[in-house]
């Protein structure tokens, strides 16, 4: 029972949460341009604003349109409830399997993809289609690391597979470690920052997919993409890192393990500012270079693993 | 003509070589400065003779000019400036009449495409046609301005009325030149991301590859020459000319100054002289510093585009210092310029060019080494040698293409002409990464330059009021602006005004090649070459876009915006 009313409350945290994170990182990379910035509370005022706005969409546009902002949400508080982020086990392991995980992460590229493609904008549509050949590229790389923590820990649930490795019980660390960095650069690409925001390129394709939500819908597609941001990086530290977060549901273990993701996430989203503020955005047509030496990194993991060293 | 003994003038051999080609075409000729030589030729010969000295002769065509001379001559006349640049250097001009009645000349684009704009532009502006021109859409006009109104005919309209829209509906054509069939049309403008200013490219793409691309621009087109003409005495155009850009309005206003100065034989001081050559120099440190930051930018580097930009606000430092403003508004009058430069100021100036020599050279490197500028630099928007020949594009643009086209160093001008040690520079890659590899050597060029004219710059003068106003006399003025030459072209009138100013921005020349540039690469490289361009909306509108809330408009008094001047505290727009 505890485990399922710490999913609601970290499912709630998480989207109360998110524009702080998002915010966060949006100040970091003001300070690496030399900028004041913003406050880091910036997108929550721009979040609240745009509750207020009129949600219009365009003439030609179905049903899909309508129903992606709510279904990304969605999406994403399920995830939220799935993916282990202060505990070290899954607070409901039904959905922390990794199959299910990236399902859940594909079922929402796939219909903002489309949605994109429905709004009969053409910068839209570029970044439609754009954010389906990112998930063609990425995907490989990142069920390939998967698969090789899965063979290393012996199971598919990113809780067990959490605990296994947080307690150095795995039969080839070294295949784990690469199949790792493999999975943190999969993961990197999946936030969609520079040089990988490909679908929302602002200088390209004015920001894609995004270019034609308005009001509301663009306000929870805001909200849900920064938890994708959040998920991803717990969804890293869960599986790869898994140290220090709480091992039982007793209130003080449960406040270490919340200090100790918070410290990772800045840790981890510093390391990204890092990537992205020194960058250039990658030409959309070399992307798969790029792309395929991940898939490679997560291969030689897999090789490793198999040879069991 | 002259004595055989004597040496020729300037220009001389391309008027014998016309005279000789063409026997019997050429009505006059006349020097209007020692390296401006007008020929008149017979109006059906006009395109043979351009030809013959843009293709023959080494010509390059900055500018063609109309002008309405029926209070003159009865005619409308037309000016193709050539810049000869490859022997006997000089501006040699082709005039030709154009009879009011049937207001028909022939075009001159099918045998010189860089003309294409210059004569739908006169098209537009004074009902002039020219017969074959390829593209007979309008250039300059809305699309709601009446068919029979020409504005810059002398006796058109009142320039303070502005006519009924004659129609309700956007009916610009773009046209799509391409071979591919299925092409998707995908508008870029006329506000775009990228852009802070309006402009209008529709691109023809096959998946994200851009086959085509037309452009509508002139969205904010002000009529600053109907202004000059009717409005302002000649002498105060240099400020109006200031206003042409945000960036480059010194460029502009020596063009203009030293056109009039040209045709009026003006001598300007030499001190002068030297500090209009300085202050156009600071001009092309902060132009380009802002491009190397917008080429960031436009890449998704922002962090580049940050760190330029805080270096520039040195260069903006080092223009006030010297002109009093951050822009560089202001310093020039007929005859020579307002504001000496002294020891303390040059002292500063000094130091502040050092400082940005380090700092910039950090900043290029970093630059340089960046994760992906090369693959997203390097053969993108490539500008083939052979369209750049035939539309005399200009400045960094063409110099990317490997030619050394550099007014500063083809028509040594001002304190230019005292420097040595200096050349054009060029790269041959004909891409985006030439064209930012030509700025970032001229940005280096223009700082040692400022020390070698604060270091040589004579003492004297700064002023001549020693002349006498003759009417009707035509020359050009010229400059190198960061985004290339600015060639004006102005005669004065018989009432103390401009009879007729023509500016052209650096960015006019540089327009027609942009969709040759566009083909071929990708939707994602479209605003990276249209910003390695360096474009200039408005300066290629000549305008300046005022807001005005009617609502809510307050009028200042004029001690009220003196003492915001003096004070810059207690803003009157401010409550």
């Amino acid at each position: 029972m505890a485990e399922i009313i710490l999913a609601f409350v970290q499912a709630l945290l998480l989207v109360l949460l998110a524009p702080l994170v998002s915010g966060t990182a949006r100040w970091m990379r003001a300070k690496m341009h030399a900028r004041k910035g913003p406050s880091i509370l910036q997108d929550y005022y721009d979040i609240a604003k745009l509750l207020k706005r009129q949600d219009v969409g365009t003439a030609h546009s179905s049903f899909v349109f309508r129903i992606t902002p709510p279904l990304f949400f969605g999406c994403m508080l399920v995830l939220a409830c799935g993916v282990p982020m202060i505990t070290r086990f899954c607070p409901v392991p039904a959905l922390g399997d990794v199959i299910t995980v990236v399902y859940l992460l594909a079922l929402p590229r796939f219909f903002f993809a489309l949605a994109a493609v429905d709004s009969s904008d053409a910068y839209a549509g570029i970044g439609g289609v754009r954010e389906l050949i990112v998930g063609v590229l990425v995907e490989p790389a990142l069920m390939l690391g998967l698969f090789v923590a899965a063979l290393a820990t012996g199971t598919t649930n990113i809780g067990e597979m959490g605990v296994a490795v947080g307690s150095l019980q795995v039969t080839s660390p070294v295949g784990l470690v690469i199949a790792g960095i493999a999975f943190a650069m999969a993961c990197y690409i999946e936030l969609g920052k520079v040089p990988f925001d490909m679908a929302e390129a602002e200088q390209e394709i004015q920001e894609g997919p995004l270019s034609e939500y308005s009001g509301p819908s663009l306000a929870m597609l805001k909200v849900s993409l920064a938890m994708k941001q959040v998920i991803m990086a717990a969804f890293f530290v869960a599986v790869f890192m898994p140290f220090g977060s709480a091992v039982d549901c007793t209130l003080p273990a449960l406040i270490a393990g919340a200090a100790v993701f918070a410290v990772k996430l800045i840790v981890v989203f510093f390391i990204c500012s890092l990537v992205e503020n020194s960058m250039m955005r990658v030409r959309y047509k070399l992307m798969g270079r790029q792309t395929w030496a991940v898939v490679g990194v997560a291969a030689l993991g897999l090789v490793f693993c198999i040879l069991g060293i | 003509m002259s004595n055989t003994d004597k040496p020729l003038r300037a220009g001389e051999s391309h008027v014998q070589a016309v005279r000789a080609t063409f026997p019997g075409s050429v009505k006059d000729v006349s020097w209007q400065a020692s390296d401006q030589v007008t020929i008149t030729v017979e109006t059906d010969m006009l395109p043979d003779v351009v030809e013959f000295l843009y293709w023959k002769r080494g010509g390059w065509l900055p500018n063609m000019v109309g002008n309405d001379e029926r209070a003159i001559n009865g005619h409308y006349a037309l000016y193709y400036l050539l810049s000869m640049e490859e022997q006997d250097t000089c501006f040699c001009t082709v005039r030709a009449l154009v009879d009011p009645d049937t207001c028909e000349f022939p075009s001159v684009t099918p045998r010189v495409p860089a003309c294409v704009w210059s004569e739908r532009e006169v098209r537009d502006l004074f009902g002039l046609r020219p017969v074959g021109i390829p593209d007979e859409r309008r250039l300059v006009l809305p699309d709601d301005w009446p068919d029979e109104l020409y504005p810059l005919r002398k006796d058109s309209m009142d320039y303070r009325r502005r006519p009924e829209p004659s129609t309700d509906v956007e009916n610009y054509r773009f046209l799509y030149e391409g071979e591919a069939e299925e092409v998707t049309e995908m508008p870029m403008g006329p506000m775009h991301i990228t852009s802070d200013e309006p402009g209008h490219f529709r691109l023809f793409v096959e998946g994200e590859t851009i086959v085509d691309a037309d452009y509508r621009l002139f969205y904010v087109h002000r009529g600053m020459e109907k202004v000059a003409e009717t409005r302002l005495n000649y002498d105060a155009v240099t400020f109006l000319a200031d206003r042409i850009c945000g960036i480059c309005g010194c460029a502009h206003s020596v063009a203009y100054a030293e056109a009039v100065e040209r045709a009026q034989g003006i001598e300007v001081p030499l001190r002068a002289q030297y500090i209009r050559a300085l202050v156009l120099e600071v001009e092309r440190l902060h132009s380009h510093l802002l491009n190397l930051g917008l080429v960031c930018h436009y890449c998704g580097f922002d962090t580049g585009f940050q760190h330029f930009f805080r270096v520039r606000e040195k260069a903006m430092d080092m223009a006030e210092l010297l002109t009093g403003a951050r822009k560089t508004y202001g310093l020039n009058l007929i005859g020579g310029v307002r504001r000496d430069i002294l020891a303390e100021q040059k002292g500063e100036t000094v130091r502040l060019v050092r400082e940005l020599r380090n700092d910039v050279e950090a900043l290029v490197d970093m630059l340089l080494s960046t994760q992906n500028f090369e693959s997203r630099t390097k053969g993108v928007g490539i500008l083939d040698p052979k369209i750049a020949r035939a539309f005399s594009p200009v400045g960094p643009c063409v110099r990317g293409s490997g030619f050394t086209r550099d007014v500063r160093f083809d028509h040594p001008f001002d304190g230019y002409a005292h420097l040595s040690g200096f050349a054009a520079r060029s790269h041959d890659g004909c891409d985006v990464q030439s064209r930012t590899l030509v700025r970032i050597e001229e940005f280096m060029d223009s700082l040692a330059m400022i020390e070698a004219l604060l270091d040589d710059a004579p003492t004297g003068p700064i002023l001549t009021e020693d002349w006498t106003y003759e009417p009707h006399k035509f020359a050009i003025g010229y400059t190198e602006a960061p985004r290339g030459e600015d060639v004006h072209w102005a005669m004065t009138g018989d009432n103390q005004k401009c009879y007729r100013w023509r500016a052209k921005a650096a960015t006019y020349s540089n327009w027609p090649i942009l969709r040759y540039m566009f083909r071929g690469n990708t939707v994602s490289d479209a605003a990276v070459i249209v910003g390695s361009m360096d474009p200039c909306y408005s300066c290629t509108d000549r305008v300046t876009v005022v807001d005005v809330n009617t609502r809510k408009s307050k009028v200042l008094t004029k001690t009220q915006l003196e003492d915001y001047a003096y004070n810059r505290t207690h803003s009157p727009l401010k409550d």
